[in-house]
Order: structure tokens, then sequence, then C-alpha cells
């Protein structure tokens, strides 16, 4: 006697067969690049605006300011529809409408929503080193500038990189927000195959399974730049290379 | 017309600091001569280390000069008036004068030698292998020639701040200022940190030094200084100072600490 089992539509076979499909790889690959460059982009604008946001001369820090509550404070999808949608009707010139590809949109508005965060990010680095630090380089004749670059932001790094992982791993997702503008993310990617071949679930399978690969690949990475940026601690993390071979010896020793 | 030779290493001239309501510096008047080592004692609040801090310009004076060998600090004098350098110009009056803190205060991301041929190279332009050279030698003069590839973390307080005085001494400063050099150090650590100021100070040194080491400043110091509330109370050679203090403040101050 067979208990009867309502039939499933989800078939597994359908993931392996899109997984490495040519226009998910390109997906997938456009992803990476435009997470890639916006976190660039974010990075640079967020030290900029986080050095401005720290400065004395109110011509500096309120523009940071207005920067940082802006675009932190309105949505993610509104501002790529604003630079996508938004800024072609100001100028109403096709030359100008036809450079603004969807491509270099995404990575300027993902770029410019990012440096927002970063300039947080950046800034708490840079508060977290003591004050003696920059009084110590100053007694050594460096200036400011000079002791931000060698001295301070060193240091800084430390506390910046594990936020600025989290940010990336969340630009690398929130990349596919630009599907509402037409580019040819993994999203967008496997929503163009799925819109034809009705194989739903098995697609957006195909785009979390790249997601996780991407995330997850990254996660490491960062785990071991952590290590790295640990010079001078008295606990000093392992490296993941530290850890394989230690992994390694122990897996040896239990053969034996 | 400035004729140099003539001129004190230090003048502080009626130097007036406040931080907001708080006036720490209430007209400090005083001169160092080439190679004098001049200590300052003093009850804690009493503006010691503001007047440090101001003479390595980390802190603007409101009110009054210090000149560094005939040159006004952090001003310029124009036509008989005071204008601010530029932050180049106070970076590299800076330079010439040696800063060693009360915390150490070392780069916690570079060694040992790091720390201290990284001015050396990038403020001086000594050649890479010229700063490695006499960074090198820095820290053989502090007793720390078996440590150059540690990190701060790896040292003892007192060899760390042996490093710190390596480190000032590295930029071959005209000034060195000492912030109460020893007192976060544990008690068997401060002897070697003193010796090491012994020995600069017998090389001709020009030294102040913020500390209460008594025994190293009978030894060394060419003068001590009393301040109390933002003033210089008294002045003197140290046989005069410990044993002959002419004002009851430093008769009371000197009855707690000895």
């Amino acid at each position: 006697m067979s208990i009867p089992f309502p039939s499933l539509d989800y078939d597994p076979r359908i993931v392996w067969d899109y997984l490495f499909n040519s226009v998910i790889l390109e997906g997938a690959q456009r992803t990476i690049v435009v997470a890639i460059a916006a976190q660039v982009l974010g990075v640079v604008l967020g030290l900029a605006s986080a050095l401005m946001r720290m400065s004395k001369n109110p011509l500096l820090n309120v523009p940071a300011n207005l920067y940082v509550w802006f675009f932190r404070g309105t949505p993610l999808l509104i501002q790529l529809l604003f630079w996508y949608n938004g800024v072609p009707q100001l100028f109403d010139n096709p030359d100008i409408t036809h450079q603004l590809t969807s491509f270099r949109v995404t990575i300027f508005a993902l770029g410019v929503n990012e440096g927002a965060y970063m300039t947080e990010i950046v800034r708490a680095g840079i508060e977290s080193v003591e004050a003696g630090q920059m009084d110590a380089a100053k007694s050594l004749g460096m200036t400011s500038a000079k002791a931000m670059r060698r001295i301070i932001l060193p240091q800084a790094l430390r506390v910046i990189v594990p936020p600025t992982g989290n940010e990336f791993i969340g630009m690398l997702k929130n990349s596919s927000l630009a599907f509402a503008i037409g580019l040819m993310e993994l999203l967008t990617a496997s929503r163009s195959i799925y819109v034809v071949n009705f194989k739903i679930l098995e697609l957006l399978t195909v785009a979390s399974i790249w997601y996780l690969v991407m995330t997850t690949a990254f996660s490491l990475a960062q785990a071991e730049l952590e290590a790295r940026l640990a010079v001078g601690q008295r606990e000093r993390p392992p490296t993941l290379f530290g850890r394989m071979t230690e992994a390694f010896g122990v897996a040896r020793s239990r053969l034996r | 017309m400035q004729i140099y030779g003539n001129f004190p290493m230090i003048r502080c001239q009626d130097v007036h600091k406040r931080f907001g309501r708080l006036e720490v510096l209430r007209g400090v008047t005083f001169d160092v001569a080439k190679g004098e080592v001049v200590v300052v004692i003093g009850p804690s609040g009493s503006g010691k280390t503001t007047l440090l801090r101001c003479i390595n310009h980390l802190e603007a004076v409101d009110h009054g000069r210090i000149y560094l060998d005939g040159q006004p600090l952090g001003y310029r004098e124009v036509k008989g008036k005071f204008v601010e350098k530029s932050e180049r110009e106070v970076a590299r009056m800076r330079a010439s004068i040696g800063m060693v803190f009360q915390r150490f205060n070392l780069f916690p991301h570079l060694t040992a030698l790091g720390n201290v041929i990284d001015a050396p190279i990038h403020v001086r332009k000594l050649g890479r292998s010229q700063g490695l050279k006499a960074g090198r030698a820095m820290l053989e003069k502090v007793g720390l020639g078996d440590k150059l590839d540690a990190y701060p973390a790896q040292l003892s307080g007192g060899q760390q701040q042996r490093v710190a005085i390596a480190r000032a001494l590295a930029m071959e400063p005209k000034v060195m200022l000492f912030d109460e050099p020893t007192s976060a150090l544990d008690p068997e650590l401060v002897g070697e940190v003193l010796e090491v100021m012994k020995s600069l100070a017998r090389e001709g040194m020009t030294m102040i030094v913020v500390s209460h080491e008594m025994g190293f400043a009978r030894e060394v110091a060419d003068r001590m200084m009393l301040m109390d509330e933002g003033v210089v109370v008294e002045e003197g050679p140290p046989a005069q100072f410990f044993d002959n203090p002419r004002h009851d403040r430093t008769k009371l101050f000197l009855g707690k600490i000895l």
C-alpha cells in the first residue's frame, strides 16, 4: 500500500541544468563586477566624507552631513530610479540618456548610497584610535594629513574592515535591486529565463545558490584579511592558511 | 636682528592657556639654556602637562610667546605682528622638539624599529638605509638592540618607554620634553627608563622633565621648578630647592611627596 503523496512540481534536475547556463553565469559575473566597483566607490566616498565630517570647517562638515543624511535616509530603490529614470528627464538630451546605461547607473547609485554608510564606518574607525597617537605623530613633525595616512588610518583599518565586509555582502545582494532598471545581473538573468519556461522556483534556487557561493567565498577571504590585519596584537587570530595546516596536522595524527 | 647663540634654547614669556572657563596656565615665564635640564614638579592640575604641550605647540597658547632657539613657536613675526604659521612650518619646528609621553603612545601597528625609523624616513627624508642604520643605533643606545622586530604589545612598559625615547631621539631634536615618563610604569621598571634619561642629560641634551622622581631630580636637574595653579611658584638649583625652599607652598608640596 502506498501513502498518497501530493505531487510537487519541483525538479532538481532543472536546477542542475541551469546552474552553469551561460545567461546565469554572465549575470553572476555582472553582479560581482557591479558589487566590487560600487563598493570601491563607496569606500572612497566614505573616506572622503568621513574626513570632511570630522573637520571643524563648516564648509566641509555641513555638505558631508547632508550627504549622509540624504542617502541613508531614502530607499536605495528610489535612488536607483532617480539616477536612471529621473536624471534623463532633467536634461532631456538623448546623448546624455544614452550614456546613462543601467550598468553605469547601478555602479554609481549603489556606490553613492554605500558611501553614506561607509562614512560612519570610517569615522568610527578613526575615532577608535587613541588621541595620543595623533599627538605622538605630530610631535615627530608629521602634518595631520601625514599622521592620518601613516599612523591613524592603518590602525583604524582594523575597526573598519569587519563592518565593511558586512557592507560588501549586503552590496552583493542589494545589486539585485538593479533588476528594476533592467540590468542583466544574476536575479534579472534568472528571471529572464523563468518568465519563459515558468520554472520559477528552480531558477530562484539557481540564483540563491550563486549568491550563497559568492557570499561564502567572500566571508572566507574576509576572515583571512582580518587575521592579517591583526599585526601587533597580543592574540593574533590564526590565518586561514594557519588553520588549514593545523587541521591537516590534527587529521594526520589521528590517522596514525 | 637675531644673533644665534645668545638665545636661550627655550623661552616662555607670560604664557597663558585656557580650556573653556578653566585657565590652566596663568602667565608662565622662564628660560631654559642650551644643555640645561629642568625638572618640573607640582600637584596634578597645576598645568605641567599643558605647559609641555604648549612648548610643542600641540596646544596653541592664548596669550604670551614661546621661543625655540630664538624663533617664535607657532607664529611668525611679520613687521612686528605675529601671524600664525602654516601647519607645515609648525610641523617642521615640532620635528626639532622631542616629546616623551606618560602613556608611551607607541604606534602599535609598527615594530620597535618601525616606530623609530618612520619619522626619520618620512619626515626628515633620510634614505631608507640611512634611516634603518640610525634607527638601529638609537635602539642600541637605549639598550634594546635585541628587540628591533618586537611589536609594542610584546614589550614591557619600561621597554616601550625606552623605544619611545629612541623614537624621539631619532629625529635629532634640539630639546627633549618628558611628560611624567615613569608614572605609568611598574616600580621595578622605573630605573631602566631613568638610566636612559640620565645618560641623555650627561650628553648635554636640553631637557624639560615633568616628574616626581626626586632622586633623579636631585642627581640630574640643573634647575627645579614648582608649578601650582598655572604659575611657577619657585625655581632654583636642586640643592637650594630641596633643602632650603623659600616658599611655604614648596615646603608643603615637598613635605607631601618626599
